[in-house]
């Protein structure tokens, strides 16, 4: 469960940021008065186009950046006042992480189950079921280094889940990634839906949006312009498909009204 | 926790040649090299001087003076020579700018004269100080030369040599073959031990935190259950125990040297160096250097947070190692002594502490006072990098 009430991040400009913006404002307001609620065994969409604060808000998710103001409590952790506790009921994955090149997919996982606090029988227990599930075995000790793309994806599945999460943040998970490649992390993220997990994941594809999710929210320059179910989304279109929907509600968000 | 980040980035570490060339393969060698080749240019050097033929122009009009029987009466032993005459008029700055031969002797066609009349005659000798070792092998000619003729002088004077000499000066050193050690080349190992710690955590502070940051790994380590504190405490131990250990086998490869391949040969500063290379003297070393090592790496964490790139770290932190040399040279320097002033200078309190360590003259009460302004700037420098290791600028791009 994630329940996000009143979210604001505010970042502060350097004067050189100030000028390559061209702007003489202090600050940068990337998140604004965000709220919404993702429910376990439901996978939740954050969509919006690049620079919405889609990844702000997951990082803020995620502990990783610290709210302006607002709340955030994963799996009935506040991440202000336990995010320790919070981040280990967490699994975080992006399509831009970057793995330990000099270190092997075993080390890799063992690295994240011992910074996770696992117990030694349940990694062994959890890495054999993530292996062979990924189809790992064969290059579990090869150095990062050496592995194709798509064998690196499936590292950085097996390290998010090493520690079985009850809620998991995608973070654009396939960008950048091949249709093949890119067919792990469907498969992972309905998996996850399919145990009960939480699962929240953003993006800016409207066919990955309609294959996965059950609940969405549409942010647009920091702020939530929609946000109800999918089946609710489907019935309000008022273009003639869903990629056409989401470029209409972000182009006139005044016409929408806003949950 | 700690731990476990300290074993995975050790290992990483490790891994890297870049970190390995600069942590161990140039500190064990650079001694080793270093004293090789001056042995071997040295030794060469000697070698050729001794083998050499030393060509000498004698400009003179009278060949058979008694300044040239002397010179011919000279032993090989020396190093051969071959003569050449030439008439007191002939351009010795010819002779010798033509590089036909390495030193002209012009000798007045009135030397044998003056000397029956026992009056002092003037021998000029040309050279190019340029040309090594010239001046020297004229100089012993003519200090042989001088030293017959002054012999003769005294028989045919009937004179005893001791009546013309009244009073031999005597000195008498009471300074140890250490204590000069120390004087001399005492601020030779602290130089190299903070030039090789400096250099050996550079690159792993580079690449455990901008490296992170580039590979864009640092993300995900820091949605882990784990303080930013600990992360910071197990990558910066890493960085300490590399530069330890770079500076380790700088000391390693000065042990390689004196001990294994014997490029020192007077037995007397061989004696001299091991009795300082001991296990008390390396211990108080290590204890100096430990907190300059953690300074290091906290002068270099906020740098490589920073920086988005492995060029900018590296751009930035080139000019801190020359702020870094700077007050290392202070050894160097003649009458720079560690007192209750200079012992609060950073790096330059080290240099000086352990140059009293190599002669065995530190002060307790100095040691200390160095130790612990090291480990306050040390203190200072980490605090520094848990700040920005804080700040969500310098952790996301």
């Amino acid at each position: 469960m994630i329940e996000v009430k009143s979210l604001t991040k505010v970042f502060e400009l350097t004067k050189k940021q100030r000028k390559e913006n061209n702007s003489t404002e202090k600050e940068a307001i990337a998140v604004q008065d965000v709220s919404f609620n993702c429910q376990p065994g439901r996978v939740f969409s954050l969509l919006g186009p690049n620079g919405a604060g889609k990844t702000t808000t997951l990082r803020m998710i995620a502990t990783i950046l610290t709210p302006t103001t607002g709340s955030i409590v994963v799996n009935g952790y506040d991440t202000l006042k336990e995010p320790e506790n919070a981040r280990k009921s967490m699994g975080f994955l992006t399509g831009s992480t970057g793995l330990y090149e000099r270190l092997t997919p075993n080390e890799i996982v063992a690295y994240f189950g011992e910074l996770y606090g696992v117990s030694k029988s349940d990694f062994e227990e959890r890495k054999e079921h993530l292996f062979t599930l990924l189809d790992m075995h064969d290059f579990q000790n090869k150095r990062i280094g050496r592995l194709s793309t798509g064998m690196r994806q499936k590292v950085s599945i097996a390290r998010t889940m090493i520690h079985d999460p009850q809620v998991v943040i995608f973070d654009e998970p396939t960008s950048g990634l091949d249709v093949i490649t890119a067919e792990n992390i469907i498969k992972l993220i309905d998996n996850c839906r399919t145990q009960g997990k939480t699962v929240i994941f953003s993006s800016h594809i409207m066919s990955e949006v309609d294959l996965l999710c059950d609940d969405l929210a549409i942010i647009h320059k920091g702020e939530i312009l929609f946000n109800d179910t999918m089946e609710s989304f489907r019935k309000q279109m008022q273009a003639p498909n869903l990629t056409a929907e989401f470029i209409r509600i972000v182009q006139q968000p005044t016409n929408i009204e806003l949950i | 926790m700690i731990f476990t980040i300290f074993k995975k980035e050790l290992k990483d570490t490790l891994r890297d040649r870049r970190t390995l060339i600069a942590m161990i393969v140039i500190p064990i060698l650079v001694f080793p090299l270093i004293l090789g080749i001056s042995t071997s240019i040295s030794a060469s050097f000697a070698d050729k001087q001794q083998n050499e033929v030393f060509s000498i122009a004698l400009l003179t009009d009278d060949p058979d003076n008694q300044f040239v029987q002397e010179l011919l009466s000279i032993p090989d032993s020396l190093g051969p020579k071959e003569v050449e005459f030439y008439t007191f008029e002939e351009d010795a700055e010819a002779l010798i700018l033509s590089d036909s031969v390495q030193i002209a002797i012009a000798i007045p066609s009135s030397f044998d004269a003056e000397q029956l009349a026992l009056k002092s005659s003037e021998v000029t000798v040309y050279y190019k100080e340029t040309n090594m070792g010239a001046r020297q092998r004229a100089k012993l000619y003519g200090e042989i030369i001088e030293q017959v003729m002054q012999n003769q002088r005294y028989s045919a004077l009937e004179l005893d040599p001791s009546t013309l000499t009244p009073f031999s000066l005597n000195f008498t050193n009471l300074s140890s073959d250490k204590e000069m050690l120390g004087k001399y080349v005492g601020g030779f190992i602290p130089y190299l031990f903070i030039i090789f710690g400096f250099i050996g955590c550079l690159y792993p502070a580079i690449d455990l935190f901008t490296g992170e940051k580039e590979r864009k790994t640092l993300e995900t380590l820091l949605t882990a259950p784990i303080a930013r504190w600990k992360i910071l405490v197990g990558k910066m131990m890493v960085i300490v125990l590399s530069g330890i250990a770079a500076a380790s086998f700088a000391m390693i490869g000065l042990f390689l040297s004196l001990e294994v391949f014997d490029f020192i040969e007077n037995p007397k500063i061989l004696e001299a160096v091991n009795s300082i290379l001991t296990a008390k003297f390396i211990a108080l070393l290590f204890i100096l250097l430990l907190p300059l090592t953690i300074f290091f790496a906290g002068i270099m964490i906020p740098v490589t947070i920073h920086a988005k790139s492995f060029k900018e770290a590296q751009s930035i932190l080139t000019p801190v190692n020359f702020l870094i040399i700077l007050p290392a040279m202070v050894g160097f320097i003649p009458g720079i002594e560690l007192n209750f002033s200079t012992a609060l200078i950073p790096i330059v309190n080290i240099v000086l502490a352990s140059k009293e360590l190599v002669a065995d003259t530190l002060r307790v009460d100095l040691l200390l006072l160095t130790f612990f302004v090291m480990v306050a700037f040390a203190a200072f420098s980490v605090l520094i990098s848990y700040k920005r290791f804080g700040r969500e600028s310098n952790i996301v791009s």
